[in-house]
């Protein structure tokens, strides 16, 4: 008895004593949160988001915090794993705002975790701007969720457009993931936006498979023989590689193109030459940027050792827009609430943003006006910028 | 090892009541005092959410603040409590157990959601995950009842959950919800939480009536060819809906009420594992393991084989949609993707860990994976290696899971504990 209660004693003023920073006050610390996919399906995105993250926080470190109405406070990033699942893009969302009190979050990155972690947000009052998320869901009704990138309603007639401009074609084939929604959606978009340009019955062949599926040979092998002269396939960095090389093998002569979700640095490195001279529509071109956009390339490059994906070019962007309504709402009282709202106003107020993807405006729905890129795959590999196409 | 038992021995005379009320002193305090005075003089920025773990696994500085914190608020207060007070904890519970066991244990349970209440409600996150840990209890039970009372080794329960979520949300967005895919609602809105338990068990029916797909086969084949009929349902249902646009389609169903609060979940989740515990101890349970240990022989001592593998795989799937009712309505969310091949690695490791063929073991389980899955989340990718080596190391020590083949005896949960009884 006496051994047990001497034992807690000894811990108890053991932990008393090392407790560094015991009977400090509590400092006013802006806290921006990161939702971001950094284990499951699609880890290269997360990490893009949390390099970029860690960029920005470098930039504001060295510039001895943040300013804020003429003082400036010290900025801490939460960086939360959501695993590329819903509930727990829901869970870490709900912690850092009840939790380590954050001003603003950034992604997620997905559609499938930014629908739900977007009520979330909303729910609570606080501002959430999901850099990637391109399904309409997200945004609608959710005054305090914004978003980094255009539409898949935009981007499906920039693709459609472009390819008959370009190329001339009126027969197009689809080859698409049924089981996860960007693509579908896309997917969708696409096939109206070209059906409506060449009439009923332009795209001669629809075909789907399922997330996690490598062979798309009998897909292929229709699409093939559909008699189309242009393939879209709006697929991740994983599978990419695989339709375009099986693709090939089966005997497709036809260009191949695809959507901003090509825009990984992966894509190119798991492809090889397969896909070198192939178009996909995106937010930014790396090879042949110039002004901020080349700066940040560049750095990005220097300190993690590859060109950065789209995705960190749009958390970046993301982040300096938080960081400019921040600034704007003009005075941080420490009032979390309060704050949130002054942070959101300022954010749908912010005009003709100058952002490395492009200048954005944001509608009244939280969703910006901003110019599509059409990417050109060059002969050594690199993301080239090809044309602009703006709404 | 000494001192172990000692301490053991020393609170061995705490009945459950005092426990609780230790528990109880300890929420007070965190309460009242957690945020403004003792997180605060520990130099934690905030009341930290579960037990420290998060902050302490993100900044090894705060690691003795947050012990001491777990000290100060929980281990003394807890342990100091219901030692001291079993002077009068003791005759409380003498008297309790002279009323109806029924009313013992409700007023046990109203106590613990008291306590759940207050200790959650200092955290909204805290509260989520509350929730959820419970919905995964409903789902650990029921997937006990098919894989560990009755031994098939069933994987078709995500597909399950995937018809109790699905047929329940479309019922609550339909009636009381405006939303874009069924239109306007209905019924007003504040019919809905009374609505609300007849959709689940709907929900719960219509999986139940699904499970029949794996049930009828079940009657020919066993074992691994089992497996892959379970797991084809699985793979079917999680199509079917990827493809029916008419609910969603891949882009899932979203803005369910909230019909789903702490309080609605626990009563839930007591039906469930009274209920289940009814059931499996009931004869028609004990039929369950006799057709588990041998078929041929139960068949010739009057046992309905067929029968009792129907009823153990409808009865595992309706809780089983109950549970995906909830987990909807929780999250106001759902898509087919949530309801895949990960869900069921995550199903499974919560029933083999916790272990088979026993409930208290299936609360275990789901409570230590949910619980571990979530404080361990600033290790990000080293997460998904500690725990799967938790559980090699819990199957090569526990083959079973840490406990099996053990059923709760309320009574005896519950009654006192004097030192004469000890002795005996």
């Amino acid at each position: 008895m006496r051994k047990v209660i001497c034992l807690l004693a000894a811990v108890l003023v053991l932990a008393l004593m090392f407790s560094g920073s015991a009977y400090s006050a509590r400092k006013k610390i802006i806290r921006i949160g990161v939702n971001a996919p950094l284990t499951g399906d699609i880890p290269k995105v997360g990490e893009g988001s949390k390099y970029a993250a860690m960029m920005w926080l470098e930039d504001i470190e060295k510039a001895g915090g943040l300013e804020v109405g003429g003082k400036k406070y010290e900025v801490e990033l939460i960086i939360e794993d959501n695993e590329s699942k819903a509930e727990s893009a829901v869970k870490a969302n709900t912690k850092m705002i009840t939790q380590d009190d954050v001003l603003a979050i950034v992604g997620p990155q997905s559609s499938k975790q930014a629908v739900p972690a977007g009520e979330v947000a909303n729910k609570y009052k606080t501002v959430m701007i999901s850099p990637w998320s391109t399904n309409p869901n997200t945004t609608l009704d959710r005054p305090f969720v914004f978003r980094g990138c255009f539409l898949d309603p935009f981007q499906g007639p920039v693709v459609a457009n472009f390819i008959t401009e370009e190329f001339g074609f009126t027969k197009a084939a689809v080859l698409y993931d049924v089981a996860s929604d960007y693509p579908k959606g896309l997917a969708e978009v696409f096939k109206a936006a070209w059906e409506k340009k060449h009439g009923a019955g332009s795209v001669v062949a629809y075909e789907s498979f399922t997330t996690k599926d490598t062979d798309f040979s009998s897909q292929l092998t229709k699409i093939v023989k559909s008699g189309a002269q242009v393939l879209f396939t709006p697929q991740y960095y994983n599978e990419v590689p695989l339709i375009v090389q099986q693709a090939k093998d089966l005997g497709w002569q036809g260009p191949i193109v695809g959507s901003d979700s090509w825009g990984s640095a992966e894509t190119v490195e798991l492809c090889g030459e397969a896909c070198y001279g192939l178009f996909f529509s995106s937010h930014y071109a790396a090879a042949g940027a110039k002004g901020a956009t080349k700066a940040f390339i560049d750095r990005y490059a220097d300190t993690y050792g590859y060109i950065p994906d789209d995705v960190a070019a749009l958390t970046w962007d993301a982040l300096r827009l938080v960081q400019k309504a921040i600034q704007d709402a003009g005075d941080y009282t420490g009032r979390v609430e309060k704050d949130r709202k002054a942070v959101k106003d300022a954010l749908a107020q912010i005009k003709n943003f100058a952002g490395i993807t492009g200048n954005m405006t944001f509608t009244a729905e939280g969703d910006p006006i901003k110019c599509a890129v059409i990417v050109k795959i060059n002969d050594q590999g690199e993301y080239e910028f090809y044309k602009s196409s703006c709404p | 090892m000494e001192l172990a038992r000692k301490f053991k021995e020393m609170f061995s005379t705490v009945p459950m009541i005092g426990w609780l009320l230790g528990i109880l002193v300890g929420v007070l305090i965190e309460f009242y005092w957690g945020y403004d005075y003792i997180s605060y003089y520990l130099g934690l920025p905030k009341i930290p959410v579960l037990f420290g773990a998060l902050i302490m696994l993100k900044e090894p500085l705060m690691i003795p603040g947050a012990i001491g914190y777990d000290l100060i608020v929980y281990v003394i207060p807890v342990f100091l409590v219901a030692r001291v007070t079993t002077f009068a904890t003791n005759p409380l519970a003498t008297f309790l157990e002279k009323l109806p066991l029924i009313v013992s244990v409700l007023i046990h349970l109203v106590f613990f959601y008291f306590i759940l209440h207050l200790w959650s409600g200092i955290n909204d996150y805290r509260e989520l995950v509350v929730r959820l840990t419970m919905v995964s209890i409903i789902l650990t039970i029921s997937i006990n009842v098919i894989n560990g009372y009755q031994g098939e080794f069933s994987c078709s329960h995500p597909g399950f959950m995937a018809i109790g979520a699905y047929v329940s949300s479309i019922l609550t967005l339909l009636l009381f919800t405006n939303d874009k895919i069924f239109g306007e609602a209905l019924l007003p809105a504040y019919l809905g939480p009374w609505f609300f338990p007849i959709a689940l068990v709907l929900g719960g029916f219509a999986a139940a009536i699904g499970s029949l797909l794996v049930a009828i086969p079940s009657f020919k084949t066993r074992g691994d060819y089992l497996a892959i009929i379970s797991l084809a349902f699985m793979f079917i249902v999680k199509s079917a809906v990827e493809n029916l646009n008419a609910i969603g389609g891949a882009r899932g169903m979203g803005g369910q009420g909230e019909f789903a609060p702490l309080w609605v979940i626990f009563i839930w989740t007591i039906l469930a594992i009274w209920i289940i515990h009814n059931f499996v101890t009931s004869i028609l349970g004990k039929a369950l393991n006799a057709v588990r240990d041998d078929e041929a022989a139960s068949e010739s001592m009057t046992v309905k084989t067929r029968k009792t593998k129907m009823t153990a795989f409808m009865f595992g799937a309706f809780w089983a949609g109950v549970a995906g009712g909830l987990f909807a309505h929780v999250l106001a969310y759902i898509n087919p993707g949530m309801f895949g091949i990960n869900r069921l690695a995550e199903i499974l490791a919560m029933v083999y860990f916790g272990g088979l063929n026993s409930i208290i073991g299936s609360i275990v389980g789901a409570v230590s994976i949910n619980v571990l899955g979530e404080a361990l989340r600033p290790l990000e990718l080293f997460k998904w290696i500690i725990i799967p080596l938790i559980l090699i190391f819990v199957m090569i020590f526990r083959p079973y899971g840490l406990i099996s083949f053990k059923e709760f005896n309320v009574k005896r949960m519950l009654r006192a504990k004097s030192k004469r009884e000890q002795g005996a």
